[in-house]
């Protein structure tokens, strides 16, 4: 029990020969946290406090100094981002064992090289897998499905109605009725071919 | 003992206080002209000589991963559908091998121990405490390297046919697989709390993964959510106990915790207690022992079926070695303290596992209720804190990793296409459809149930001799007691599959009529005596119609799966007739005795 280490981390040991405690120690830590909130609160209060309000609109809206949105945020959108991020993830993982790899190079010598090689292997080979799983892949998306086969009762001549297009709306008289523009009539439903 | 290993560890952790720049300087304990592995600053070399033979599975793991993914982005997309696993079983078999080549490895390390006790210890510290005195080279550290590669060989044989079946592709399922092992086997050869949070980090994460790796369906993503909202709690947990623990005891390293905390007494122990309780209750959740078992039965019955039985028995034995390692070297001082806590938590691991799992109706949702009561006796092995009882622990995990996988296998086989058929009807007249592989159910049940001439029954038997030894008899009653309730629903699933379809058959009118109560409650039938009809809680008619229905799928069993059914099946019963194992269990306790 005597000759027990000197352990300043450690005041509960007997005969560590220490006084200090743990709140003692702790201090600091404490009056840290209250410093960050007393700063904290004192910044919002006193700004609500002493600081002028005239609201207008245009400050209430959500950008002050933006465009106001006229459209709600599309419901859905490719999330293609998250793919970029990981690609940066991974190099930016790659540089910051890079750096203290080049400060201590000579040090570290084959040893070092060595590791450092099998790291960036590791690191290529998920580069890799990213790029193999279309993660680059940034052009529209083709279709690797089977084609359908080819219903040739159902075209696009007889699904899709012809819509007037503005110039065809601003040269006419008058709304343009859709006896114009008649349906094409479907063609009655050919018996499936026998294989 | 603990005096010699406070001389030895001690030099060094006061080494460590005096000079406050260097690191501890252990080079000059290596002998016999092996490799140095630790960090030497009084040379002027950063160089961490790593002991690549101790950690050999782990990199053949490793390694085996990278070279999946890389292949997997060279070939095009399914190009090959069977050759991921084929790969995964050849990379698991490697590291099978390598594993047994390092059990007779430390053989010959153990053969060659000096004569003298400091001389032993040294001996010992500079060959099993290796890569920066962070991972043990000892036959702990290798019995579960072989668990593990065992379960990764069965689960990349069982994953092949699921994801075949449910239309998912991809490497990433045997990628994950193999990493989640990484993290098992680093965490049962870790030689300190930070290597044992990164192996429990890496083995988490792939298994968070794994449990929603099932993407179209959303039981799958719920599990996966959910494993991973609590296993990050749990982890954070742990954490925390990792750092009061550093704080009362002043090191992480297991051995040194033990040299500390035998050379002095703390007058104020509640930070080592509260520490000690939080870095039971984070491997506590990771082994699913009650009360930290909320997730498993949500995230078994969602996660696909063979990843289920895959983290049953990696993610359970990962834990333990864990636990063993903590408890039994790190605080094995403070066995008074922890003791009574995991007493406590072995009792009601048992009852709430065995009482919980008769009230599901979802094979998934039981197994994973037996799953947490089979996890109690291990607990009974670890709270008998002695060698016998660590052996029957150990021989519990290795042993229920062949029954688990197996009956998950089995599980994945009768649930047909997108998991339709998970309820306890989809087993009502299997023996009658495939006899041959309702035989094998029966057999891991009976495993579970702990019937002799099996290796449940030996596992359980050691346990509880090793609790009766110690002392703890009213826990062996309870272990006995909660065996004795397990096997009502154990026996309920094995009465269902053998149960004669004719009669109900005979009562389908019934069922089809409404009066389900009565329909297929005919006097041959096995149903009234498994528990089933007297329910009342559920409707009579929806009850008896999911329970009657015979499932309407394609049981086909493809050959991968029918041989690791095989290799479970007769791992469960030869080892359960004499079994070997239990001397390896026995041998990989050795550094816990130092004596």
């Amino acid at each position: 029990m005597d000759d027990a280490p000197f352990r300043p981390w450690l005041a509960v040991a007997v005969g560590g020969g220490s006084n200090i405690t743990y709140v003692e120690q702790y201090l600091p830590i404490l009056l840290l946290m209250v410093v960050v909130g007393a700063f904290a609160g004192g910044s919002v209060a006193g700004s609500r406090l002493l600081g002028p309000k005239r609201p207008t609109g245009a400050k209430e809206g959500p950008y002050e100094s933006g465009i106001a949105p006229r459209y709600g945020p599309a419901a859905r959108f490719p999330v293609r981002f998250y793919l970029v991020a990981m690609i940066f993830i991974i190099f930016d993982i790659e540089v910051v064992f890079l750096y203290p790899w080049a400060v201590m190079y000579r040090q570290l010598g084959v040893f070092g090289l060595s590791e450092m090689a099998a790291f960036a292997v590791v690191v290529f080979i998920a580069f890799a897998y990213m790029v193999s799983n279309g993660a680059l892949d940034w052009g529209p998306h083709q279709k690797r499905g089977v084609p359908a086969t080819d219903q040739l009762t159902r075209s696009t001549t007889s699904t899709v109605r012809r819509v007037p297009r503005p110039h065809e709306l601003l040269l006419g008289v008058g709304p343009i009725s859709m006896e114009d523009y008649p349906e094409p009539e479907e063609p009655a439903a050919q018996p499936a071919p026998s294989p | 003992m603990i005096g010699l290993l406070a001389d030895v560890v001690g030099r060094v952790s006061d080494q460590a206080t005096t000079s406050t720049t260097t690191i501890p300087v252990p080079c000059s304990i290596s002998s016999g002209g092996a490799k140095i592995t630790s960090v030497c600053s009084d040379t002027n070399s950063l160089h961490i000589s790593v002991a690549y033979r101790s950690i050999l599975p782990v990199l053949v793991l490793v390694i085996g991963a990278l070279a999946l993914l890389a292949i997997s982005a060279v070939l095009p997309k399914r190009s090959r559908p069977g050759l991921y696993a084929l790969l995964t079983v050849a990379i698991g078999g490697l590291a099978l091998i390598a594993s047994v080549w390092q059990w007779s490895d430390i053989g010959n390390i153990n053969a060659h121990v000096p004569a003298g006790a400091q001389a032993a210890l040294n001996y010992r510290l500079a060959h099993q405490l290796t890569i920066g005195q962070q991972v043990f080279y000892d036959r702990f550290s290798v019995l579960f390297m072989a668990l593990v590669s065992v379960a990764t060989i069965l689960g990349a044989m069982t994953t092949d046919s699921y994801l075949r079946r449910e239309g998912l592709d991809g490497v990433e399922a045997y990628v994950l697989m193999l990493m989640a092992g990484t993290g098992a086997m680093l965490m049962a050869a870790s030689a300190g709390l930070i290597m044992l949070f990164l192996g429990l980090e890496i083995m988490s994460i792939s298994l968070y993964v794994m449990a929603a790796y099932h993407r179209r369906r959303t039981q799958s993503g719920e599990a996966g959510l959910k494993y991973f909202v609590l296993g990050a709690f749990s982890s954070a947990i742990f954490l925390y106990g990792v750092a009061l623990v550093y704080g009362a005891t002043g090191s992480t390293q297991f051995l040194e915790m033990a040299n500390f905390l035998g050379a002095n007494s703390l007058s104020h122990n509640g930070i080592l207690l509260a520490g000690m309780a939080l870095l039971i209750v984070g491997l506590g959740f990771k082994v699913a022992a009650v009360p930290f078992h909320f997730w498993t039965p949500d995230v078994y019955q969602g996660s696909p079926t063979p990843f289920a039985g895959y983290m049953a028995a990696v993610a359970k034995a990962a834990g333990f070695a864990g636990l063993l390692r903590v408890l039994d070297m790190g605080l094995s001082t403070q066995q008074a303290n922890w003791r009574p806590a995991i007493w406590l938590m072995a009792v009601l691991t048992l009852l709430v596992g065995s009482v919980m799992a008769i009230a599901q109706r979802d094979l998934k949702r039981m197994l994973a209720y037996s799953s947490i009561s089979q996890a109690g006796y291990v607990l009974v092995g670890l709270q008998a804190a002695s060698s016998t009882g660590t052996a029957g622990a150990l021989f519990y995990l290795f042993t229920y990793t062949f029954i688990i996988m197996g009956t998950f296998a089995i599980i994945s086989i009768i649930q047909g296409r997108g998991e339709a058929r998970n309820d306890l009807g989809a087993v009502r007249g299997l023996a009658k459809r495939r006899p041959l592989l309702a035989a094998v159910l029966l057999v891991f049940l009976l495993a579970q149930a702990g019937v002799p001439f099996t290796t449940g029954f030996l596992a359980k038997f050691y346990v509880i001799q090793a609790a009766v030894q110690s002392g703890q008899y009213v826990l062996a009653i309870i272990a006995m007691l909660s065996a004795a309730i397990a096997a009502f629903f154990y026996l309920r699933v094995a009465l269902l599959m053998y149960g004669t379809e004719g009669e109900a058959v005979a009562g389908a009118p019934g069922v089809s009529g409404g009066a389900g109560v009565s329909g297929g409650a005919g006097a041959g039938d096995g149903s009234i005596l498994a528990g089933l009809q007297p329910i009342p809680s559920l409707d009579g008619a929806t009850a008896t119609a999911t329970l009657l229905d015979p499932p309407a799928v394609d049981e086909k069993v493809r050959l991968p799966v029918a041989v690791a059914l095989g290799i479970c099946a007769a791992f469960t019963i030869a080892a359960g007739l004499s079994s070997p194992m239990i001397d390896f269990a026995r041998h990989a306790t050795t550094l816990f005795n130092l004596k």
